[in-house]
């Protein structure tokens, strides 16, 4: 029996469904069977960020609706083997599923898979109770932005009403350099907010767009230092300990390692 | 006297003869009390007929409204609104009081731009017709 993990955030835009794709492709490398669900009904992009759009026949609502059976319906990454994506469909909206259907959908897909990893849109409508229903544990995805830790303490606060109790945070796009300079909130500032526990620390990298662009998750690329960091992640999601990534800029992380409570 | 107070309503509020009736300390206020154990969060409210005791920190965009007194064992950074009903005597206070915006009776006030505040426990309370903030040790205990 596998676990079902949601990607959210409340705003748009902050790397969620980059998120997805590059933990769940860290994730297969490490030898685990995963299978991203992308749950942004009528604006599918992890298809596109998986490099897999041509070859969709099937969609996560032609399941539902019992048009396919699951199998045929799940396409295999072009990379690995043990990694599979279930698109959403574009035709459709958020109301084409409902949050019972997708908690029977996810039943499902943990009996076959180590690693159900569940792409939830923006918002906190619809799209969002159907992405959390079946999950088991959530991921907070924040940028250093007071208006996305905003929305993230929002998304917190809403998914302890769906009792999915303790959410992990990233933060995701931290410029070292402009928090050292006072220009950015650093991590102890998210944290106080927030007050969960923190999950990981992804850098701003530019090479994340030609990646995405291209289809190809920056954990495939040793140079990427946004690879580096999700291929720790995914790590420390499977039970590893494994420091926060130097992003450089000395200080900001040794501190981290203390409010984390991972020995490192 | 508050602590068995505090203890016979976690009980279920039996009725002991030796700690019915009204309080006699000076000060001590009879109003039902909502104790919140976590954390509120944006989007998230609570709005109670007396006082609301809150342990953690209230997140911007979060809400309290109480008729009675606010006291916030955490950091306050949402809004609150004391004596909802009209009653200029009430108070909030904070462990750290960080609100950008305040609401006693129907005062309202925002925190000036640019303030930075103290690291010390507050209390804000209306005075000749002002909110004015004081440290804790600053309350007007006879009102």
């Amino acid at each position: 029996m596998g676990e079902a993990i949601v990607i959210t955030s409340g705003k748009g835009g902050v790397g969620k469904t980059t998120t997805t794709a590059n933990l769940g492709a860290a994730l297969a490398n490490m030898g685990h069977r995963v299978v991203l669900v992308d749950a942004d009904i009528g604006l599918r992009n992890l298809d596109v960020v998986m490099g897999l759009e041509n070859r969709i026949v099937y969609d996560l609502v032609d399941v539902v609706e019992g048009f396919a059976k699951l199998k045929p319906a799940l396409i295999k990454d072009k990379r690995f083997d043990n990694l599979y994506l279930l698109p959403a469909a574009q035709t459709r909206d958020k109301n084409a599923v409902s949050p019972e259907q997708m908690r029977q959908l996810v039943g499902d897909l943990k009996e076959e898979f180590d690693w159900v990893i569940i792409d939830c849109p923006a918002g906190i409508e619809q799209g969002f109770r159907n992405a959390v229903a079946g999950a088991d544990r959530a991921v907070v995805v924040a940028t250093p932005e007071v208006s996305s830790v905003r929305d993230a303490d929002r998304i917190v606060g809403l998914l302890e009403a769906h009792e999915i109790e303790k959410p992990l945070l990233l933060v995701n796009r931290l410029r070292p350099a402009m928090v050292k300079r006072g220009e950015m909130m650093d991590i102890d500032d998210i944290i106080e907010i927030l007050a969960i526990e923190l999950l990981g620390v992804v850098p701003e990298d530019e090479g994340i767009v030609m990646s995405s662009n291209r289809g190809e998750p920056a954990v495939l690329s040793d140079r990427s230092k946004a690879g580096e960091a999700y291929r720790n992640i995914a790590r420390r999601l499977a039970g590893e300990e494994v420091p926060v990534l130097a992003v450089a800029e000395d200080g900001l992380f040794t501190r981290l390692r203390r409010l984390m409570g991972w020995s490192g | 006297m508050p602590r068995r107070r505090t203890a016979t309503a976690a009980q279920g509020g039996m009725a002991t003869p030796w700690l019915a009736g009204r309080p006699d300390e000076p000060g001590a206020s009879a109003l039902p009390t909502l104790l919140v154990r976590r954390h509120l969060r944006s989007g998230q409210r609570v709005h109670y007929q007396g006082n609301v005791v809150v342990l953690g920190d209230v997140n911007p965009g979060a809400e309290i409204v109480a008729t009675g007194d606010i006291v916030v064992m955490g950091v306050l950074r949402g809004l609150a609104h004391a004596g909802a009903a009209g009653d200029s005597t009430r108070v909030v206070a904070a462990f750290r009081l960080e609100a950008t915006q305040l609401r006693i009776a129907s005062y309202i006030t925002r925190a000036p731009e640019g303030d930075r505040p103290p690291d010390v426990p507050e209390v804000a309370q209306v005075r000749a017709g002002q909110v004015v903030l004081d440290h804790l040790t600053q309350l007007d205990e006879d009102r």
